[in-house]
């Protein structure tokens, strides 16, 4: 059997003495929407920092892609194509719409010093293919008619999207979505999730942590319970649904199932 | 014209397009990559002080002390002075960009312009001390023979071709997706890294080649006024180069020149023209200073973007100032 | 051995002055959370006023000083209150704060020249004869300076520990909004704070200039960054911090002339401040605290 795409061993991420991240395992294999689940104070967020690269890794070993990237930079991380996104927007606030599209090609266009200076004529022609393929997203998210306006006039909907389609001009193998529907309305969540799944059609991987357990329900599979910092169950909603000890999880331990 | 107020406007000229090498170096810095560096004056500072004894014979006599004193022409001491400024400013950044906050690193920084100034002041045999380097020959002076009062006009040309090669750098930085790196990485570290950015490469080199520009700008003083001492970069300096970006607008190289015309010409050189006190003769500088600062505080207020704000730059499309207003109400939605 | 133990003396002196400084602007962060890049003219105006009332109007030093801190209440109420508020009310980026900190710094420096003159100054103290105390040589201002900061020391400890201010203070600079939402006037309570912080920058810019003997309009600013290493020494924003950074400090600043020339012992304490902020930013204090 192939190697999942991400394998998390063991994981342990302490700040100060709390054991945010205690000894969490779990596969990702490649091609899935793979949902991570859990009650507050679970370590999910953490978990994600970890994988990341954000949050040091303490103890425990993360593989993606066939190699261990335990101490890698998140910027290295990136460049390897895992992608993440934040809890809250965290839009380029002064730079365009479009540039912030833009900014995420890394990799695709020249962005050194050197480059700026002497091979404009070469930037000039990546960029023009950049900004293509930007507009097409854009068209798709339906934010082309913004593509000009500073990200931080936008409103908190069209955030949520613009991050989207920010981290997929970054061309990721794996997405790591820290809870994309937190705070949008339903209509929003629905085209959300056609094009989170539409991504996936189309080669991502997904690991989503979400809040919202009938979006996981219609989207996951596998879906990661996690509580007090470990992978309690790996499985399909339907399978948590019976499983007692996942219920005792998210209704707290010592109250009846 | 009478030739006292044509060489009092060429001077004038010279000054501007000085300052304008130092607000487009910060606002490589500040402006585009947001880097806190409130030790700006200091590298202008080594531009000039390595620039001069590059030119300056060595020193033989007490009283006038420096080190090397390498007997250079023009261009190379410019190259020099600007090369020991980008220098230390690479050795600064290590130290200083690191992830802590603005107002620290701002701390950090001032306390590297403090330190820098105290030992330069007191060190006599670095530069001379308290008293500074004095009697730095001019570019081109002995070659050309001009009257002294005239050498004006030849160091506008001079100045005007170096400001219009870094003007063309500060623009190029600007419109690449290297500056485009250079911003996001300023609206947030965390984010950029995300996208694979190296934002400590990328701040380090903001960093430098602003100091290359404070570099370049101490030695085109130096060069010009034949001596640079302690007295001519104090911390306030640093303070009204900043002013002049923000007024101006930073982010943009238009907002930089705009900002050095007015603070370096219009306010400086206008409160210059007050008449002076003869028992008050600090009122000037002081009222000067009390302009700025208010000035500043007004800017940041209503206009915190500055005169000239970053341009909203569009890619491959004619500019369609009509379709403008149907957007703003498609955004609201 | 003679030598070092009187730098001990000065020393004491040095950290005594530096702690009403710290103090002051340490208490100002813990509620605004920015650094007040102004601090350094706010001690030189404090020096000012009291000059006009010792010179000026013939006061004796001790009571011209009182009177000085108290006065400055009312600049400093007018910055904090028109000037800075503005832009905390509206959560702009945070260089703004920190450039137009800098601007008051400006504006207040210059007014300071054009209303006093760019000319040294000197209170008017009479002759002041030295005392051995122990191994120490000080003067009798010297020791009038470390009994102020020890009184003002042990009144702040009261203040933050068995008044309901300073149990707010406490809240507030620990979290703003939870103790917003518990019910503190966060606004009213950072006033507070903010005319403390002033006046205990007018007492230590009055005992600065004393100790100094003659001074200028540069006398805050050239000892601001001493107080910053003082203040990060101890962990910003925390008053006991501050405390033990200022005696550190001012130990350290005043020991290493006899070993450097004293012309760079200043300079000694911005190396410790840039030591200390590339480490740990969080203050030195913070090895020793749980959590």
């Amino acid at each position: 059997m192939a190697e999942p795409l991400l394998s998390v061993t063991e994981v342990v991420h302490a700040y100060g003495g709390v054991q945010a991240v205690n000894g969490c395992t779990f596969e990702v294999p490649e091609g899935v929407i793979c949902g991570l689940i859990g009650p507050n104070g679970a370590g999910k967020t953490t978990l994600v920092d970890v994988v990341a690269g954000a949050l040091h890794l303490q103890r425990g070993t993360v593989r993606y892609a066939g190699a261990d990237v335990g101490g890698w930079s998140p910027d290295r991380l990136a460049r390897a194509g895992l992608i993440r996104t934040f809890q809250l927007s965290r839009e380029f606030r002064q730079l365009t719409v479009l540039e912030n599209l833009l900014v995420a090609a890394t990799g695709r266009i020249d962005e050194s010093l050197a480059g700026a200076l002497f091979r404009r004529r070469q930037i000039a022609v990546a960029e023009r293919a950049l900004v293509k393929e930007a507009r097409g997203l854009l068209e798709i998210f339906g934010l082309d008619p913004l593509r000009n306006d500073l990200a931080v006039t936008l409103s908190g909907g069209q955030k949520r999207l613009l991050e989207l389609a920010r981290a997929v001009m970054a061309h990721p193998r794996l997405l790591l979505l820290d809870e994309p529907m937190a705070g949008i309305n339903p209509a929003l969540m629905g085209l959300l999730e056609a094009h989170i799944r539409r991504l996936n059609s189309q080669g991502i991987t997904f690991l989503m942590v979400e809040h919202n357990l009938g979006v996981v329900d219609r989207m996951c599979e596998p879906v990661v319970v996690m509580a007090e910092g470990k992978a309690l169950a790996v499985g399909s909603m339907a399978d948590h649904r019976a499983s007692d000890a996942v219920v005792t999880a998210y209704l707290g331990r010592g109250r009846p199932a | 014209m009478p030739h006292d107020l044509n060489y009092y406007l060429a001077t004038l000229a010279v000054y501007f397009l000085v300052y304008c090498v130092l607000t487009l170096g910060l606002n490589i810095t500040f402006g585009m990559a947001g880097i806190f560096d409130f030790s700006y004056i200091t590298f202008m500072a080594i531009g000039a002080y390595f620039a001069g004894v590059a030119v300056l014979p060595p020193s033989n006599q007490p009283g006038l002390q420096w080190i090397l004193g390498l007997n250079l022409g023009f261009p190379l001491d410019l190259l020099i002075g600007a090369a020991a400024a980008g220098v230390m400013g690479l050795l600064i950044g290590l130290l200083a960009i690191r992830r802590i906050r603005s107002d620290y690193l701002a701390m950090v920084l001032v306390a590297v312009w403090t330190i820098a100034w105290s030992v330069t002041s007191n060190m006599i045999g670095l530069f001379n001390g308290q008293q500074g380097l004095i009697g730095v020959p001019q570019p081109f002076e002995t070659q050309l023979g001009v009257n002294p009062n005239d050498y004006v006009f030849v160091f506008i040309p001079i100045a005007a071709v170096v400001l219009a090669i870094l003007f063309t750098v500060a623009y190029c930085i600007e419109r690449s997706p290297f500056g485009r790196a250079l911003r996001a990485t300023r609206e947030d570290q965390d984010v950029a890294a995300a996208f694979g950015k190296r934002t400590v490469r990328l701040r380090l080199t903001a960093m430098t080649i602003g100091c290359l520009y404070a570099g370049v700008a101490g030695a085109l003083t130096i060069e010009f006024l034949s001596a640079m001492s302690p007295n001519a970069w104090a911390i306030v300096e640093t303070v009204i180069i900043f002013s002049a970006l923000i007024v101006g607008g930073r982010g943009n190289v238009f907002g930089a020149v705009l900002g050095a015309l007015l603070v370096r010409i219009v306010i400086i050189e206008g409160t210059g023209l007050l008449p002076t006190l003869p028992d008050h003769p600090e009122l000037i500088g002081a009222t000067r200073n009390i302009l700025i600062g208010l000035l500043v505080i007004a800017v940041l207020y209503f206009r915190p973007q500055g005169v000239i704000p970053e341009r909203r730059r569009r890619y491959f499309e004619a500019r369609k100032p009509a379709a403008d207003t149907s957007q703003e109400v498609a955004k609201g939605g | 051995m003679e030598l070092f133990l009187n730098s001990i003396g000065f020393g004491l002196v040095t950290a005594s002055i530096l702690a009403l400084a710290a103090v002051g602007l340490t208490l100002q962060f813990g509620m605004t959370n920015y650094v007040n890049f102004a601090y350094g003219d706010f001690m030189t105006l404090g020096a000012y006023l009291t000059w006009t009332l010792n010179v000026g109007l013939g006061w004796p030093f001790w009571p011209a000083l009182f009177v000085g801190a108290l006065l400055m209440a009312i600049p400093v109420l007018f910055i904090s209150q028109f000037v800075l508020e503005p832009f905390t009310r509206r959560s702009g980026p945070t260089f703004h704060i920190l450039i137009v900190t800098f601007a008051v710094s400006l504006i207040l420096s210059n007014l300071i020249l054009a209303i006093w003159g760019g000319d040294f100054q000197n209170y008017n103290v009479g002759t002041d004869t030295p005392i051995n105390l122990g191994p120490f040589i000080l003067s009798v201002q010297q020791l009038g300076i470390i009994a102020l900061a020890v009184t003002c020391m042990v009144a702040i400890h009261l203040l933050l520990t068995r008044t309901k201010l300073g149990k707010a203070m406490r809240a507030i600079s620990d979290d703003k909004n939870l103790a917003a939402v518990t019910g503190i006037d966060t606004r009213r309570i950072t006033t507070i704070v903010w005319v403390l912080s002033g006046m205990l920058a007018g007492l230590a810019g009055g005992v600065l200039a004393l100790n100094v003997a003659s001074f200028d309009p540069n006398v805050g600013v050239t000892f601001l960054f001493v107080i910053f290493a003082a203040v990060v020494f101890g962990g910003i924003g925390r008053p006991y911090g501050a405390m033990a950074g200022a005696l550190v400090i001012g130990l350290v600043v005043e020991v290493s002339a006899v070993f450097i020339p004293s012309a760079y012992k200043l300079d000694v304490a911005f190396l410790v401040l840039m030591g200390v902020l590339l480490v740990r930013p969080a203050g030195l204090m913070s090895l020793f605290e749980r959590g």
